[in-house]
């Protein structure tokens, strides 16, 4: 059955209809809430909350977008209710974001060669393995402490604006900039490490 | 900043910079580092193209996980529960 037959039915609150709706697209959802949470059991956990938020929201759906994209923004929402209701996504001071040592007493470049060659690097990114580099990415997304991640999150893969997440978050502009600029310095560095270590 | 800010002072407000939220002369003395420091701005390039590279890469949707379809399992009991 196509999916806009599946809607009607499905808002009309029959349950195998919302099945068959939302199963192409539980990869999806399930991964944009991963990346938020960075934790598989509590992923399952805000997906099933979303999806229940999907089936009760679902006779006010418009048609205006596409089904995937309405319902994945309610599952970015579950996610962020889930961290601002569990008490272990805390935000954590700033002063224990380790930084990256390459510059000298003076602040500049202690080895331009190897500044250098992450533009190679960079270059490299669109033609490497994508398996391997997306491991890469996921391993370091979720080495990043909660609200570095959460920025990096909700501004580069969401496409948020910096004032959504400020307000989405109940921090200033200014500090989800800082965030995010220490997620980008940080995941940049593994992908960099990754690079380096594939072509040596 | 200074005039002429260092490197790591430029990596430290590269977002910022990105932003458009630093001040004129803030702007203008890392556009004027960027334009003379190719180490800094090799980096400023590459932390630009990662959000399109991590897009990208993570683009790509698999078969959903064992997790998702549990999920979805008990979504459908909880509502099954309610109409009982």
């Amino acid at each position: 059955m196509e999916e806009e037959q599946l809607i009607p039915k499905a808002a009309a609150g029959d349950s195998d209809a919302f099945g068959a709706l939302v199963s192409p697209h539980l990869g999806l959802f399930f991964n944009g809430i991963l990346r938020i949470l960075g934790n598989r059991a509590d992923a399952q956990d805000a997906l099933q909350d979303a999806l229940l938020g999907i089936y009760k929201d679902l006779p006010g759906f418009q048609g205006r977008s596409r089904f995937s994209s309405w319902a994945y923004k309610i599952c970015i929402n579950a996610a962020l209710m889930f961290r601002r209701s569990h008490a272990r996504y805390r935000e954590e001071p700033m002063d224990s974001v380790p930084g990256l040592g390459e510059f000298d007493a003076a602040g500049h470049h202690l080895d331009t060669r190897a500044a250098l060659r992450w533009s190679v690097d960079a270059q490299a990114l669109a033609d490497a393995e994508r398996r391997q580099l997306r491991e890469c990415l996921l391993e370091a997304l979720a080495e990043l402490p909660d609200s570095l991640r959460v920025a990096f999150v909700l501004k580069d893969l969401e496409d948020w604006s910096t004032e959504e997440i400020a307000a989405r978050l109940e921090q200033t502009p200014a500090a989800v900039r800082q965030r995010l600029h220490r997620a980008r310095l940080q995941i940049q560095e593994r992908l960099r490490s990754h690079l380096r270590r594939r072509t040596a | 900043m200074k005039l002429l800010p260092s490197c790591r002072e430029v990596r430290d407000h590269l977002t910022e910079y990105a932003e458009g939220t630093l001040t004129r002369r803030e702007r203008a003395s890392l556009w004027l580092h960027l334009l003379l420091c190719t180490a800094c701005f090799a980096f400023y390039q590459g932390l630009r193209r990662l959000p399109g590279v991590a897009r990208a890469l993570l683009g790509a949707q698999g078969a959903p996980p064992e997790e998702a379809a549990e999920a979805l399992r008990a979504a459908l009991r909880r509502i099954a529960g309610r109409k009982e």
